[in-house]
C-alpha cells in the first residue's frame, strides 16, 4: 500500500472520528438543552463532508493511478522494440484540469520528440552502416585490384609517411615490416631516384605524371627493369596542395629486352648489308679512277660488283622471308605432295656448285612414297639452303648425301656432308640469325640466314623440326623431320 | 717503298684495297684475321696497319691492344675499319691506343689511300 493510500486511509478515518464526537457531543447538548433539531442537522452536515471528503480522496486516487499507467506505458512504448503506440488519446482517463493533465502533456511530448529523434537515429544509423558496408568492400575491391595489379603500388602522404603499398611494391621495396611503423620515405624506398622523383612530383603545381626508367633488384635478387610513374595526389579542388603522391612501377625487363634484340638485330643485319655494300662501292671506285690494269682485271672488278649485288639480293630476299615468317604473314599454301619430288628439284639446284668443287652429290631417295602436307616451295627453298650449306663448307673432293627415309609415322630429310664440322657451341648456335661460324667465314660467302630461315620454314610452318649433328672436321649431318600424311588413292 | 699491312676477313674488300694502294706505289701484305696479322708484323715491322674490326680468331680491337702493349709495335699508325657503325667509340680508341680513325663501311678506297698519305708523309716528316 503507497503512502498516499495510507494517508487518505487515515484523513478519512480521522474525518469520521472527528464527525461521530461533533454528533455525539451535539446530541449531549440538545438533550440538556433540547435541541434536537439542531443536533441531529449539525450530525448531517459533518456527514456529508466526511462523504466529500471521501469522494475527492477517491477521485484523487483514481487520477493517480491514471496517470501512473499512462507513465508506465510511455516508458514502455520509449524502449527500442516495443511497438506499443501511445496517444494523447489516453489522457482524457484524466480528468481535465487535473494537477497531473499539464505535467502528462509536456511528458508525453517530451517522449514524442525523444521517439522522432530516435527514429531519425536509427535511420541515420542505418544509412550509416549501408554506406560503410559498400565503402568496405570498395576498399576491398580496391584492395583485390591493387594485389593482382601485378605492378607495384606505393603512396605516400605530405608527411612521407606510406599510406598505401601493395603486396607488389612491400616485396620489391622491402616494405613489410616498416609499413606498420609509418617510417618516413627515403629509409624505405632505399633507392634515391625514386625519393626524389616523389619529392618533386609533390613539389608540382600541376597534377602530371613524371616517368623514369630504373634497375631494381627484386624479391629474388634478380636486377629488372622498371618504368617508374609518379604522380601528385589529388586533394579537393586544390592540387597546388602537397597531399602527397602516387608511384607505379612496371616492369619492363622483357620489353627492354626485345627492344635489345631489336636493336641487335638491326645491327646485325645492317652489317651483313654493308659487306656486300662495301664491296660495290669499293670496285665502282677502283673502275672510276682507272685502277684496272686490263680489260681482264676489268672483268674481274664487274663480276664482284655484281656478285656482291647477288649477295645483297639474297639476304634482302632471306631478310623478307623470315620477317614474313615471323609476323605471321606469309601465305602458306599446304598440299599433299611427294617429298622424293621436291628433293630430287633441290637436288637439281645444288648440283652445278658441288660439280665446281668437285663434290659427289649423292641421292639417296626412299623407295617408297613419302607424302607430306607442305607448302612445295618453301620446302625446296629449305632443301636447297641445307644442301648449298654442305656443299659450301665441304672441301674440294668431298661428299655431300641427301637422303629421305620414313621413321615411325615421321618423314625424314637428311643432308649429310663430310665438311669442316661444327664444335658443340656451333650447333646450339648455328640457328640463330646472321650466326656465322668465324672460322669457317672465308670458305663462302653467306648471310647468316639461310638455316634461320630452314628452322622456320620446318618448325613453324610444317610443324616438324631442324636439328644438327655434327664432328669437327668429319662433317655435318642436318635432319628436317615432317609429319607423315599417308596417300589416300 | 712503304710497306703496309692490311687485314680484313672479307676477301673482296681486302683485295680492293690492296689494289688502290698496290697502284699508288705502295708494298702490301694482306692478312685474313688478327692473329696472320700478329704474326707477320713480329716477322716484319709494317709502316702502316690498316685493319678491320670483327674478325676470325683475333678481332681488330684485341691486335692493336696486343700491339700497343708491346714496345716494338706501340707506334705504329693504325687505321681501323668497320661494318658495325655505332658500336665503336673512336674517342676511347684515339684516345688509349692512339687509331688514326675508324672507317665504317661502305668505305671508299680513295679515302683510305688519302689518309694513308697523308699520315706516312707526315712520319716521314
Amino acid at each position: 500500500m503507497t503512502l498516499l493510500r495510507q494517508l487518505t486511509l487515515g484523513f478519512f478515518l480521522l474525518a469520521i472520528g472527528v464527525t461521530c464526537g461533533t454528533g455525539w457531543l451535539a446530541l449531549r447538548a440538545a438533550e440538556q438543552h433540547g435541541a434536537v433539531t439542531f443536533a441531529a442537522i449539525v450530525a448531517g452536515i459533518t456527514l456529508g463532508a466526511a462523504t466529500w471528503q471521501m469522494f475527492v480522496v477517491e477521485r484523487d486516487r483514481r487520477e493517480h493511478l491514471a496517470a501512473r499507467r499512462f507513465l508506465e506505458h510511455l516508458l514502455r512504448y520509449g524502449e527500442p522494440g516495443c511497438g506499443a503506440a501511445v496517444s494523447l488519446d489516453t489522457l482524457p482517463a484524466i480528468t481535465a484540469g487535473s494537477v497531473w493533465e499539464e505535467p502528462l502533456k509536456k511528458t508525453f511530448d517530451y517522449f514524442s520528440s525523444f521517439q522522432d529523434r530516435r527514429l531519425m537515429l536509427e535511420n541515420a544509423r542505418a544509412a550509416a552502416d549501408i554506406r560503410l558496408q559498400r565503402l568496405t568492400s570498395q576498399v576491398e575491391w580496391m584492395e583485390s585490384v591493387l594485389s593482382n595489379l601485378g605492378d607495384p603500388v606505393l603512396a605516400v602522404n605530405a608527411y612521407d609517411e606510406i599510406i598505401l603499398a601493395n603486396r607488389d611494391a612491400e616485396s620489391l621495396l622491402r616494405l613489410r615490416p616498416m609499413v606498420t611503423d609509418k617510417r618516413r620515405l627515403p629509409p624505405i624506398v632505399g633507392c634515391e631516384r625514386l625519393t626524389n622523383m616523389i619529392h618533386e612530383v609533390r613539389r608540382r603545381t600541376s597534377a602530371t605524371l613524371r616517368h623514369e626508367e630504373l634497375e631494381l633488384e627484386d624479391a629474388t635478387g634478380h636486377k629488372r627493369w622498371y618504368r617508374a610513374s609518379a604522380g601528385k595526389l589529388p586533394l579537393a579542388n586544390d592540387v597546388s596542395q602537397d597531399s602527397g603522391a602516387v608511384l607505379v612501377l612496371r616492369d619492363i625487363t622483357t620489353q627492354r629486352s626485345m627492344q635489345k634484340q631489336h636493336a641487335e638485330f638491326v645491327s646485325s643485319a645492317s652489317h651483313e648489308m654493308k659487306a656486300p655494300l662495301a664491296g660495290i662501292k669499293a670496285y665502282v671506285e677502283l673502275l672510276a679512277d682507272g685502277d684496272a690494269a686490263d680489260e681482264a682485271e676489268r672483268e674481274e672488278f664487274l663480276g664482284v660488283i655484281n656478285g656482291q649485288a647477288d649477295r645483297l639480293q639474297r639476304l634482302i630476299d632471306n631478310l623478307l622471308n623470315i620477317a614474313r615468317i615471323e609476323a605471321g604473314v606469309v601465305k602458306v599454301s599446304k598440299q599433299s605432295r611427294s617429298i622424293n619430288e621436291i628433293l630430287v628439284e633441290a637436288a637439281q639446284v645444288a648440283q652445278p656448285a658441288a660439280e665446281a668443287k668437285h663434290i659427289t652429290l649423292v641421292s639417296d631417295l626412299s623407295p617408297l612414297y613419302l607424302g607430306a602436307l607442305v607448302d612445295r616451295d618453301m620446302l625446296l627453298q629449305a632443301a636447297i639452303n641445307l644442301l648449298s650449306n654442305a656443299v659450301k663448307y665441304t672441301p674440294d673432293g668431298g661428299r655431300v648425301t641427301l637422303r629421305s627415309r620414313l621413321a615411325d609415322q615421321e618423314l625424314l630429310i637428311e643432308v649429310e656432308d663430310t665438311g669442316v664440322g661444327l664444335s658443340e657451341e656451333d650447333c646450339r648456335l648455328i640457328f640463330e640469325k646472321f650466326y656465322r661460324v668465324d672460322k669457317d667465314k672465308n670458305m663462302a660467302a653467306g648471310t647468316g640466314l639461310g638455316l634461320a630461315l630452314a628452322k622456320h620454314i620446318a618448325e613453324d610452318v610444317h610443324g616438324g623440326k631442324l636439328t644438327v649433328r655434327s664432328k669437327l672436321g668429319v662433317g655435318s649431318t642436318f635432319s628436317i623431320s615432317i609429319p607423315h600424311v599417308a596417300r589416300t588413292n | 717503298m712503304k710497306h703496309i699491312l692490311l687485314c680484313d676477313d672479307d676477301v673482296t674488300i681486302l683485295r680492293a684495297v690492296e689494289i688502290k694502294l698496290t697502284r699508288a706505289g705502295y708494298r702490301v701484305t694482306c692478312c685474313g684475321d688478327g692473329q696472320a696479322a700478329y704474326d707477320s708484323i713480329q716477322r716484319e715491322l709494317p709502316d702502316m696497319i690498316i685493319s678491320d674490326c670483327q674478325m676470325p680468331r683475333l678481332g681488330g680491337l684485341e691486335l692493336v691492344r696486343k700491339l700497343r702493349s708491346e714496345e716494338a709495335t706501340c707506334l705504329v699508325p693504325f687505321l681501323m675499319l668497320t661494318g658495325k657503325g655505332f658500336e665503336l667509340p673512336l674517342e676511347d680508341l684515339r684516345r688509349d691506343y692512339a687509331v688514326l680513325d675508324v672507317m665504317a663501311k661502305p668505305f671508299s678506297p680513295r679515302e683510305i689511300l688519302h689518309i694513308v698519305e697523308t699520315t706516312l708523309t707526315a712520319s716521314v716528316t
